[in-house]
């Protein structure tokens, strides 16, 4: 398998499908303004943010000569804070997102790396940092970055269910998990639980396909997992409809429940719906509601 | 055989299997149908679920019925089922032999005489019998062939113009006799002729003899009579079954020379009559342009009767003996006579000299009395061929001496001196009324009204013959009108003048019914054998037995008596014959032919045509049940979810494709059209090298994504044009790349480029060369691009200066590079006048955008990318290249967007100003 010219040839199969993601993803970025990307709290930047009184423990070299001139009261200028800060992503790879119920709808996988890759774009031209969790690719700046970031995500991985990666960590990071959370609810407890501790905060978001949140079966009928490991055989599927629907709202409750416990933030994002919505919900949760 | 409610059944013991279907219901029911395999990644959350209720799911009951329906068309299929089962019996298995008369007779009826025998032929087939057939309009030796091979041929029968004649019956009867046939079918048209008899005394030797004979009424028309101003045309039938009406169309050509149908007459039969007269009275103008009459509703040679040129427009030449003074035309005594004349008879005017050598069929003159000796002879031979010479009497025929004392050869009496006049001021007596028409004058019939008055009138000389000249005389008994024959000619005098200065005649309507009646009633009328005798008629249309005309082609001329007399044949078909300038019409029924219904004796059953024959439903059966079991396969395989499978899902692809024909191309060029008209699309040109086509379509497709990506402007896939078969307008921008091989467009397409240019558009040629040479035509390219651009309606031209707007119509530019960093493009020239205003950062250029932009630098080349995206083309090196790939794609931004835009962004350096004055 690894001669030189079947990895050749799987490298350029690899690298063909670089491009039109990073450019669907570069193009999706587009669409999003970077209106509201300062902290919208004062600290040290470049742009003006408030006048405030001067207090006592301000140094003399704070005080705003031009502002304070204008009355008798001294002014101190504060500027937005603007800070870098790291993003850590981590998109599930797993058999189980390489799945779309229509032709005319895109695999899950094929959606989750598109919302990753541009919520990085605009992350990365908003002067953060992005990497992925775990240790291959640590957070840095730049276009090499999203490049790499591309190669990343372009990987397959053959479990059936993959586990959130949660591994390196950075304390006080921002990080974002993008999968359809459908197998052991185990893993993803231990991720959140372990990012809690280290401050990291960020968005769950489930990707899911409208098969899934409709269950429109009949008769009899054969379930396989994508990957092929599971099955399950039922004479009536249209009996196991609400049976499901319940395991699956269970399934966000829990999902729900353990944002709420860490600080976390989810969300769900159809694949029917537009790339465009979820990147607007993805990237306001990540800049406003973690604590960026 | 069996025979249940009008189908008939071979195995009818087969049907008791129909018994089982309800056995089958039950048992396809408790059959599961197969599971559906899905794939679904929330399988997860189904473990462990039971299902409620462990009842097996049931087969649909559509599914069921499909299934059943299938047997049972399965099960009925075997059994033989024949629809309108034959109930003659089929025992006798020697040759057959079917008749047919096959006159035009049996067109009418031909298309049900034709299933009949179809039917008689698949009989034979069944019953293994050899089969031929004997047309006895057209009889030929006979052969018996199996039923199979003489099925063909019989399509090819086609009823003939004629009845059979005596040959025709003797022949047929010799072959009849010679065949012994052990079974006859005889199809009889149900018009007698002569020698039916014989024939049916000769078919009656065979074992079996059936006879049919259609029940359709056979109507003929004899050929059209024009008498007294009225045209006959006599109907005939065969059977004379109580009242019945028959409508006759006039067809001919309307005013344009189309055929249309110019008048209908209805004849009607009454009671026991076979025949029916309809008098028609059509305007000179109409009847001029009947060409055949027809039976409306009927095709048969029979119904139809054409007519020559009988009833076509007369030549009249009208001649006076002195000029009517100007300003007194009603005095002219030529006025009645154009007026009378002109809806009827193409009139010519001019001295006598002058119009004789156009051979009018009428030469009328007006009060012309004297004509010289060689004017006399002349006409005197154009009467002796036929023409009709009409005199007028006048002032000077009174006062000449002309037939005085002989009897002139162009008058039809001696006339005595002076003539009189009568109701004058200065004479005795009331002015005379015209006597009533006696019975031998051609104006018989002709109603005198009592205000036509004579005052005047030459007086003819009392003569042994003028009793039998006088075709009317006045009331007093003096003759008014008297004609004589000259050859085949005729000279008719009227005693008083054409206007009206001697009687009241020519205002009224009898002057014009007796000019019509004189005029029509001359030399062309049907001829007769003698007059026939001696010449040779070439046919030029005939008639087939549909009375359908087609061109006679080379067929063989027939003698004039011939034409007459003979009956019609396959060597003298009813149609249209020509001999010199004579036409004639040759019709199937002659004048007094009658039809008669054919007499059959009892002895023989007489039958009309079964119009149905036994239908083997079999098959068709079978083949119901074969496409209900595949659309069960294709139900069963969309219940079980795999119809659309991967692998089925490319075979179906191929099937369909297979089915519809793969003929897509055609539509093609329609569609491009189409889409490139609704969406903006970039456009180059095809050189012809595929090397340098690949690139630039390449480079137009990364250029359109990057305009995608990068400004509003969202183009579709580009489009590569041919120049002389695609439309330019379509394309706001074409990409030109030049290759040494390309040849010259043709003057067409030079001629839709200049129009391309001068309308708007906008061509960059890239010669590819790096400009090595600067543009001139040092470089092979630079020579190739100037050849071509010779006849192009090119502007002057000039390197591009700073400050055009090609430099910031979109990013800001210094220069533009390609995959060469050329110095040069060139762009139309900026006017002269052009000056830069004193704060402004450019000169105020020209209006309009440039026609062309020429360069070398390989643009397309760094634009180009493959359909993922990639870059295709390497671009100088490292990370500079990198940099000067990402110009050439500004500049191509730019491009777009200066052709889009035009002078926008030159008209934004007035936005401050604009803004200024808005404010104030």
């Amino acid at each position: 398998m690894n001669t030189p010219a079947t990895l050749r040839a799987r490298s350029e199969d690899q690298a063909a499908r670089l491009p039109p993601l990073l450019a669907r993803a570069e193009q999706l970025a587009g669409a999003v303004l970077l209106g509201d990307h300062g902290r919208r709290r004062a600290g040290s930047g470049d742009d003006f943010w408030q006048y405030r009184p001067a207090q006592i423990g301000d140094s003399r070299r704070m005080i705003d000569h031009r502002r304070s001139a204008l009355g008798d009261q001294q002014f101190v200028r504060e500027r937005e804070w603007q800070i870098a800060q790291t993003v850590m992503l981590w998109c599930d790879q797993g058999a189980s997102m390489r799945f779309n119920s229509v032709d005319t709808l895109p695999t899950k996988m094929g959606r989750a790396r598109l919302l990753t890759m541009s919520l990085a774009i605009l992350l990365n031209r908003g002067g953060e940092r992005v990497g992925m969790t775990g240790t291959r690719l640590p957070p840095r700046r730049g276009n090499a970055q999203i490049l790499r970031l591309a190669e990343m995500l372009s990987e397959e991985d053959s479990a059936e269910y993959a586990p959130p990666e949660h591994s390196a960590m950075i304390p006080n990071a921002a990080a974002m998990f993008a999968s359809d959370f459908l197998g052991d609810m185990a893993p993803v407890e231990l991720a959140l639980t372990k990012a809690a501790d280290r401050g990291v905060r960020g968005v769950l978001l489930q990707v899911l396909d409208p098969s899934e949140e409709e269950f429109a079966f009949h008769g009899r009928t054969i379930f396989e997992s994508v990957g092929g490991s599971m099955r399950h055989e039922t004479l009536k599927a249209n009996d196991l409809r609400d049976r499901y629907l319940a395991r699956l709202a269970q399934r966000k409750d829990e999902l729900q429940r353990l944002c709420t416990r860490t600080g976390w933030q989810y969300g769900l994002h159809n694949t029917e719906k537009s790339p465009q919505s979820g990147l607007l919900w993805l990237y306001q949760a990540i800049s406003g509601g973690a604590h960026l | 055989m069996t025979v249940l409610g009008g189908i008939g059944l071979g195995a009818p013991w087969l049907l008791a299997a129909l018994f089982a279907l309800p056995i089958l219901w039950l048992i396809l029911r408790a059959v599961p149908p197969a599971p559906v395999r899905r794939r679904f990644p929330g399988v997860a959350l189904l473990l462990g679920l039971k299902d409620g209720e462990t009842v097996t799911d049931r087969t649909p009951w559509w599914l069921l019925l499909l299934r059943i329906l299938a047997v049972a068309a399965l099960i009925i299929g075997l059994a033989q089922p024949i629809l309108n089962p034959d109930n003659f019996s089929n025992e006798i298995t020697g040759p057959k032999l079917i008749v047919i008369d096959g006159s035009w007779a049996g067109a009418v009826g031909h298309t049900q005489q034709m299933q009949s025998i179809k039917g008689e032929i698949d009989r034979a087939t069944s019953a293994g019998q050899l089969v031929a057939v004997l047309q006895i309009t057209d009889p030929k030796p006979l052969k018996f062939h199996p039923a199979a091979v003489a099925g063909p041929s019989v399509a090819g029968l086609k009823p003939n113009p004629w009845l059979p004649s005596p040959d025709n019956v003797a022949q047929a009867i010799t072959h009849i006799t010679n065949a012994n046939a052990s079974s006859v079918v005889w199809f009889s048209d149900g018009v007698a002729y002569e020698g039916q008899d014989d024939i049916l005394s000769a078919l009656n030797a065979a074992q079996d003899l059936r006879i049919f004979q259609g029940t359709q009424q056979v109507v003929g028309l004899t050929p059209a009579q024009y008498v007294d101003g009225t045209i006959n045309v006599t109907t005939l039938r065969a059977n004379a079954i109580g009242d019945q009406a028959v409508t006759i169309l006039a067809q001919g050509r309307d005013p344009l020379g189309y055929d249309a149908t110019l008048a209908r007459v209805t004849a009607q039969f009454s009671g026991r009559e076979n025949v029916a007269n309809a008098p028609l009275v059509l305007p000179a103008e109409l009847r001029a342009r009947v060409t055949s009459f027809e039976i409306e509703g009927i095709r048969s040679a029979g119904a139809r009767t054409l007519v020559d040129n009988t009833f076509q427009r007369r030549e009249v030449a009208l001649v006076a003996g002195r000029r009517g003074r100007e300003g007194l035309e009603l005095l002219s005594p030529l006025h009645y006579l154009n007026v009378a004349l002109e809806p009827t008879a193409d009139i010519l005017t001019g001295a006598l000299a002058d119009v004789l050598p156009a051979n009018p069929d009428v030469i009328i003159l007006a009060d012309v009395a004297t004509l010289s000796a060689e004017e006399t002879e002349k006409l005197l031979v154009w009467t002796e061929a036929g023409g009709l010479l009409l005199r007028f009497a006048g002032p000077r025929v009174a006062a000449s001496d002309i037939s005085r004392a002989i009897e002139d050869p162009l008058m039809p009496v001696r006339l005595r001196s002076g003539g009189r006049s009568v109701g004058g001021a200065m004479s005795w007596g009331e002015p005379n009324t015209i006597a009533p028409f006696s019975a031998t004058s051609p104006f018989f019939g002709l109603k005198v009204p009592d205000y036509v008055l004579v005052n005047a009138q030459v007086v003819a000389q009392p003569d042994p013959t003028l009793a039998a000249r006088v075709i009317a005389q006045l009331s007093d008994g003096t003759p008014l009108v008297t004609r004589k024959s000259v050859g085949q000619g005729q000279v008719v005098l009227f005693h008083v003048t054409a206007n009206a200065e001697w009687s009241s005649l020519p205002f009224s309507v009898l002057f014009v019914e007796m000019l019509e009646r004189l005029a029509v009633s001359s030399p062309i009328s049907a001829p007769s054998i003698e007059d026939l005798e001696g010449t040779v008629w070439t046919p030029r249309q005939v008639m087939d037995g549909f009375g359908v005309l087609r061109d006679a082609g080379m067929m063989p001329s027939v003698d004039g008596p011939d034409l007459v007399a003979a009956d019609p044949s396959a060597i003298l078909l009813p149609g249209i014959y020509t001999s010199g300038d004579r036409t004639l019409a040759r019709n199937v029924l002659a004048d007094g032919d009658v039809l008669n219904a054919a007499k059959w004796p009892d002895t023989v059953t007489v039958s009309s045509y079964s119009t149905v024959s036994p239908h083997q439903l079999g098959g068709p059966l079978l083949g119901l049940a074969l496409l209900l079991l595949l659309v069960d396969v294709i139900a069963s395989l969309a219940l079980s979810g795999k119809l659309l499978g991967q692998v089925s899902r490319s075979t179906i692809a191929l099937i369909t494709l297979g089915l519809i024909g793969l003929d897509g191309p055609p539509a093609h060029a329609q569609t491009v059209d189409i889409d490139v008209a609704s969406e903006l699309a970039l456009a180059h040109i095809v050189t012809g090298n595929t090397e340098v086509d690949d690139i630039a379509y390449a480079g137009l497709r990364g250029l359109s994504d990057i305009l995608f990506f990068r400004t509003s402007i969202e183009p579709q896939a580009p489009v590569s044009i041919n120049l002389e078969t695609d439309e330019l307008a379509l394309f706001p921008i074409i990409y030109w790349p030049i290759t040494l091989e390309q040849p010259r467009p043709s003057v067409e397409a030079y001629a839709k480029l200049n129009t391309y240019l001068r309308s708007g558009g906008l061509i960059i040629f890239d010669t590819r060369d790096a400009n090595v040479a600067g543009f001139g035509s040092a470089s092979p390219n630079g020579r190739k691009l100037q050849d071509l651009a010779k006849s192009m309606n090119i502007p002057s031209l000039e390197p591009t200066p700073s400050d055009h707007v090609l430099t910031r119509a979109f990013y800001l530019l210094q220069d533009f590079p390609g995959r060469y960093v050329g110095r040069d493009v060139w762009v139309e020239a900026a006017p002269i006048d052009a000056q830069q205003a004193d704060g402004m950062p450019f000169r105020n250029l020209n209006d309009g955008v440039t026609p062309v932009v020429i360069g070398g630098n390989d643009w397309a080349g760094a634009w180009a990318t493959a359909s993922s995206g990639a870059p295709l083309l390497p671009v100088g090196r490292g990370f500079g290249g990198e940099r000067q790939r990402e110009l050439a794609n500004r500049f191509g931004v730019n491009l777009v967007m200066y052709v889009l835009t035009g002078n926008y962004k030159s008209d934004q350096v007035h936005v401050p100003a604009l803004l200024e004055r808005l404010g104030q």
